[in-house]
């Protein structure tokens, strides 16, 4: 594909990520909105009355025969990803996945092999991989500022639920699960890509308002340089507006925290170009690197970054792959809490 | 449109806080009592702000109730209350969020408003989208027909949204609505001032913007330079918010910044009562006020 052409994109799906993302591909120079597909026929004036110039399908099949699209945004619930991927490929787009892949093992499976060896592009939405803070942090356990690793402790908590609630989000055949697999899915991607993938899982969930989904799970992972960790996470606890994310990482050097808001260094002795004991790195000192900001920060970058691994046909930042393992790792969680044993991640395949 | 060059915002009211989730846990806490919020806003009143920008939000309307001399209040509402309907989507689908909040009017405000097919859900989706959001619109209005209004503000996602739609249709029906029907002034909150203001000149749409204007360039898109560009030469009415950078900045360091700006206005979230009196001493002592 040559540089000057705008990748044709499709958005499929127009729940609140759907809606998210048709706006950002609008609004990136080197994308064209070709197309809008929804199961729900109703949006059709939604489409017309944001003024969006893209023709909405609610058939996706009629869309994909009629529309000539270079690449597709899959914003569906994650339980029809699969089939909504297996018909795009039939006209083999490049293909946008939001997290997580699918809502089972089995299914990301299926779709990370359908894309195997092939050129598409392929990537999934886990934001914190465009999101400034985290890649800074990234950048500082690479270079070992805080020496080797022994072991870290992560949580994310929201408050969310607290009574039984309606929908596929909380519908276990659906989703997939509750709180593991939709929202501690985005610190396990963190997880991943700071630390690898784990060597066992040994994890707990409950429910407490929920029918078949977990509010909330506790896991201890170990990985193969003998880091070993911890991740809590509950959609059930008061006073977290957003989801609110907390990683306390341990090493030779000292220790790195990050959340959402900053990193907070402690050294034992000056590394690199940071003093010896506390340093702060706050977001909001963070210079802008989006030149355009809808819903979340992070978005707008991990929307810019598939169309231009379309143009350049080279994977993305976070690809199938990536969330396979991720996927993998949620795979391990839910096993270990149902069988209450240790789950060997090579055993999840 | 007319504005005071002071204004109080509800952020901290609402736990919204830029630093730290032990800040944001903290004005949580603090701000659901009711009774905590309005000595600070006796503070910006005593301290001669009395312009307030809030969200329809249980704590902080019902400190308004409280508030003795509300009646001395002008207040710009921002709408829709989008943290609200954002909470629900994720159970029933933006669309289902706004038909909940549709289905818990009044009897007396479905006459009101012509919504009594609101009753019946086929007919609520049968409307179209947009209509139904303008009702919505009404609908968190009367929350607020008690008080002195001075302007409404369009939430900053929904401009956005609507910028990235690249159609004028949506912010001129927002206009329009809020002129013919209330007389007042609309405004827009934005994120995305450096794209915004263009899109707007382009379309001819002359209309108050507030957005992020501050020192260290927090939230400032496409670019700090852009913005500040912008704001000097647009001959737009400019209100300045995240002027202390989400507290990452001290009054004595942000207000100097802004001393020579093309601004109207600065909205300021406070956080206590005597953050009220020294930001607002400031803030005065170095903008003239």
């Amino acid at each position: 594909m040559e540089k000057e052409k705008k990748v044709r994109v499709g958005v499929i799906g127009l729940g609140k990520m759907g809606i998210l993302h048709t706006a950002l591909v609008n609004m990136i120079p080197q994308a064209e909105l070709a197309a809008l597909s929804d199961v729900n026929k109703q949006l059709a004036r939604y489409v017309e009355q944001s003024g969006l110039r893209a023709p909405f399908f609610s058939d996706l099949s009629q869309m994909l025969n009629e529309i000539a699209l270079d690449a597709a945004f899959i914003c569906t619930p994650a339980f029809a990803n699969l089939a909504v991927v297996e018909t795009c490929l039939t006209k083999n787009l490049s293909l946008f996945v939001e997290k997580p892949l699918a809502h089972t093992f089995e299914d990301a499976k299926k779709m990370a092999g359908l894309v195997a060896g092939k050129k598409n592009v392929h990537a999934t939405g886990y934001l914190f991989a465009h999101m400034s803070l985290f890649k800074k942090a990234k950048g500082l356990l690479d270079t070992n500022v805080i020496g080797r690793i022994h072991r870290f402790k992560s949580s994310m908590y929201t408050s969310e639920v607290f009574g039984r609630k309606k929908g596929w989000y909380y519908d276990k055949a659906k989703s997939g699960g509750g709180a593991v697999i939709n929202i501690a899915s985005h610190l396990l991607y963190l997880v991943y890509w700071y630390f690898g993938r784990p060597t066992s899982v040994f994890a707990r969930g409950r429910s407490i308002y929920s029918d078949g989904v977990e509010d909330d799970a506790t896991a201890l992972m170990e990985f193969s340089d003998g880091v070993s960790g911890s991740l809590d996470v509950s959609w059930s606890v008061p006073g977290y507006r957003l989801p609110y994310l907390d990683l306390s990482v341990e090493g030779d050097n000292g220790t790195l925290e990050l959340t959402n808001d900053y990193i907070k260094l402690y050294l034992y002795k000056a590394q690199k170009s940071f003093p010896k004991e506390w340093t702060t790195i706050h977001k909001i000192d963070m210079p802008v690197t989006s030149p355009f900001e809808l819903g979340a920060e992070g978005l707008y970058e991990e929307d810019l970054d598939f169309i231009g691994h379309c143009l350049d046909r080279t994977p993305p930042a976070v690809t199938w792959q990536d969330g396979l393992e991720v996927q993998r790792i949620i795979e391990a969680i839910y096993r270990s809490a149902d069988r209450q044993k240790v789950i060997f991640l090579n055993e999840v395949d | 449109m007319k504005l005071d060059r002071l204004i109080l915002g509800s952020n901290a009211f609402e736990g919204v806080s830029y630093i730290s989730r032990m800040q944001s846990l903290h004005y949580l806490e603090f701000f659901a009592k009711e009774d905590n919020i309005v000595p600070v806003l006796e503070a910006a009143v005593a301290a001669d702000v009395k312009t307030f920008m809030l969200s329809n939000c249980r704590n902080v309307m019902a400190a308004l109730k409280k508030f003795a001399r509300n009646k001395e209040l002008t207040l710009l509402p921002v709408i829709p209350n989008a943290y609200e309907y954002a909470m629900e989507a994720s159970e029933k689908g933006v669309l289902g969020a706004v038909l909940t909040k549709a289905k818990g009017f009044s009897m007396y405000q479905k006459v009101k408003l012509g919504l009594r097919a609101l009753t019946k859900i086929k007919s609520v989706i049968s409307k179209d989208i947009l209509d139904l959001l303008l009702e919505l619109i009404h609908f968190e209005l009367a929350s607020f027909e008690k008080y002195r209004l001075g302007g409404v503000i369009l939430h900053g996602q929904l401009t956005d949204l609507a910028l990235s739609s690249r159609n004028p249709d949506i912010l001129t029906i927002f206009q329009d609505l809020v002129r013919d029907s209330y007389d007042l002034e609309p405004l827009l909150a934005t994120h995305n001032f450096g794209i915004l203001l263009p899109q707007l000149m382009e379309w001819k749409i002359k209309i108050p913007i507030m957005a992020p204007l501050n020192k260290k360039g927090f939230m400032m898109r496409p670019s700090q330079p852009e913005c500040e560009r912008l704001v000097q030469d647009s001959g737009y009415q400019i209100i300045a918010k995240k002027v202390l950078a989400g507290g990452r900045l001290t009054p004595e360091e942000a207000f100097p910044y802004l001393k020579d700006k093309k601004i109207d206005s600065v909205v300021l979230g406070i956080g206590s009562v005597p953050e009220a009196y020294h930001t607002f001493s400031v803030a005065k002592s170095v903008l003239k006020i």
